[in-house]
């Protein structure tokens, strides 16, 4: 049973870890902290997965734990903030591809998102994820208008940055 | 012209194949490794709390050759002690029951809020702690000098003097102003200990609290 069990949350958590590396990339700086986060992920995602009963799709479930954890649970170890390197490698950022001015503006608006607070970052998440409002609300605990008011604060926030 | 963010959005999307890849076998070995939750520190901290603070509270009443002369004393005592344990075994009871209530499947503010909640009950049991042990501490100061004077020396001292009252009222100062300092130190510490622990959490809750103005 516990074995069955075991295997159905690793199967299905393989499938979907792209989730869990996009909540890690936003949150963290370089490789070893990416890792260090997963891992708190991972852990925290089995603790709640016997009481996981599909009344919600998986993925809107592992969103929620991801975020939380990211937020709220995992304690960032100060060790280690080789931003520069990671990030060139994380986004596969070389110099010669930003020659032209889209490229500029997307190099700056994800230097923009990394300055985040961590709530605005976890909307802008949802955003980039293209989530409905009424998903974002629930996860955050805030009510639709709200993450509406915020979202619109938080996207004009990003776009004085790359238009000043 | 394309929406800036509709550009992000679409880089991000992208961007995709470019995450890393775990196997299935990296990710079984991770779910049997130890979280590192700061949830589990404020734990095993207030564990610590509840233990050192049951204990002081046990030290005064402790001297027992004093309590057993008075009658009176040794009632408070036994009533003080009563006390304790009640209060004790309420805040241990709402810590564990807040404790469980912690649910990283929980929307992000309720999440926070119960943590917090963890926090207070913590807060309020040190506090109470804090109280009794001062009350204790009276009890033995008042013993010492009124009602068991062969016991003291200050009494003696006080009797022989010409302004007994004077050096009752420094004792009690000095006795005041220790208690003050302590107190002082105590929550020092917890704000320290607290404050770095819960800096960033407190942070989060008030940025999602603003919101709902």
């Amino acid at each position: 049973m516990k074995k069955e069990l075991e295997h159905k949350f690793v199967t299905e958590l393989e499938n979907n870890q792209n989730i869990v590396h996009k909540v890690c990339r936003l949150y963290t700086n370089d490789r070893d902290s990416h890792n260090d986060l997963f891992q708190e992920i991972t852990i925290q995602l089995w603790k709640a997965y016997p009481k996981f009963r599909g009344d919600s799709k998986l993925s809107t479930w592992m969103y929620r734990v991801a975020l939380n954890t990211a937020i709220t649970l995992y304690r960032k170890s100060k060790k280690r903030v080789k931003t520069q390197d990671y990030e060139s490698v994380n986004f596969k950022i070389k110099a010669d591809d930003y020659d032209d001015t889209q490229e500029r503006q997307l190099k700056l608006m994800y230097d923009a998102v990394k300055q985040l607070g961590d709530i605005d970052k976890a909307l802008i998440f949802l955003y980039l994820e293209d989530k409905d409002y009424s998903e974002i609300a629930e996860t955050l605990g805030i009510t639709e208008v709200n993450a509406r008011v915020k979202m619109n604060r938080v996207k004009k926030k990003l776009r004085t940055i790359i238009n000043p | 012209m394309m929406d800036e963010l509709e550009l992000l959005k679409k880089d991000w999307q992208k961007k995709e194949q470019e995450l890393p890849k775990l196997s299935y076998e990296d990710i079984y070995k991770m779910i049997w490794k130890k979280s590192s939750s700061f949830v589990k520190w404020i734990f095993y901290i207030s564990i610590a709390e509840f233990v050192f603070w049951f204990a002081l509270n046990r030290i005064p009443q402790s001297s027992d050759d004093v309590f057993d002369q008075s009658k009176y004393l040794n009632q408070i005592d036994l009533g003080l002690e009563i006390v304790s344990y009640a209060i004790m075994i309420f805040f241990i009871i709402k810590f564990y029951i807040n404790f469980k209530k912690i649910n990283a499947t929980d929307s992000s503010k309720k999440l926070m809020e119960n943590i917090l909640k963890v926090h207070k009950t913590v807060k309020t049991y040190v506090w109470f702690s804090i109280g009794l042990f001062i009350v204790a501490l009276l009890l033995f100061f008042v013993d010492m000098v009124i009602i068991e004077p062969e016991l003291s020396d200050l009494a003696t001292k006080a009797e022989g003097a010409n302004q007994p009252w004077l050096i009752y009222l420094m004792s009690a100062l000095v006795f005041l102003a220790l208690i003050g300092v302590t107190c002082g130190i105590l929550w020092l510490f917890y704000r320290l200990l607290y404050g770095i622990l819960l800096k960033r959490l407190k942070q989060n809750y008030k940025e999602l609290k603003k919101l709902e103005v």
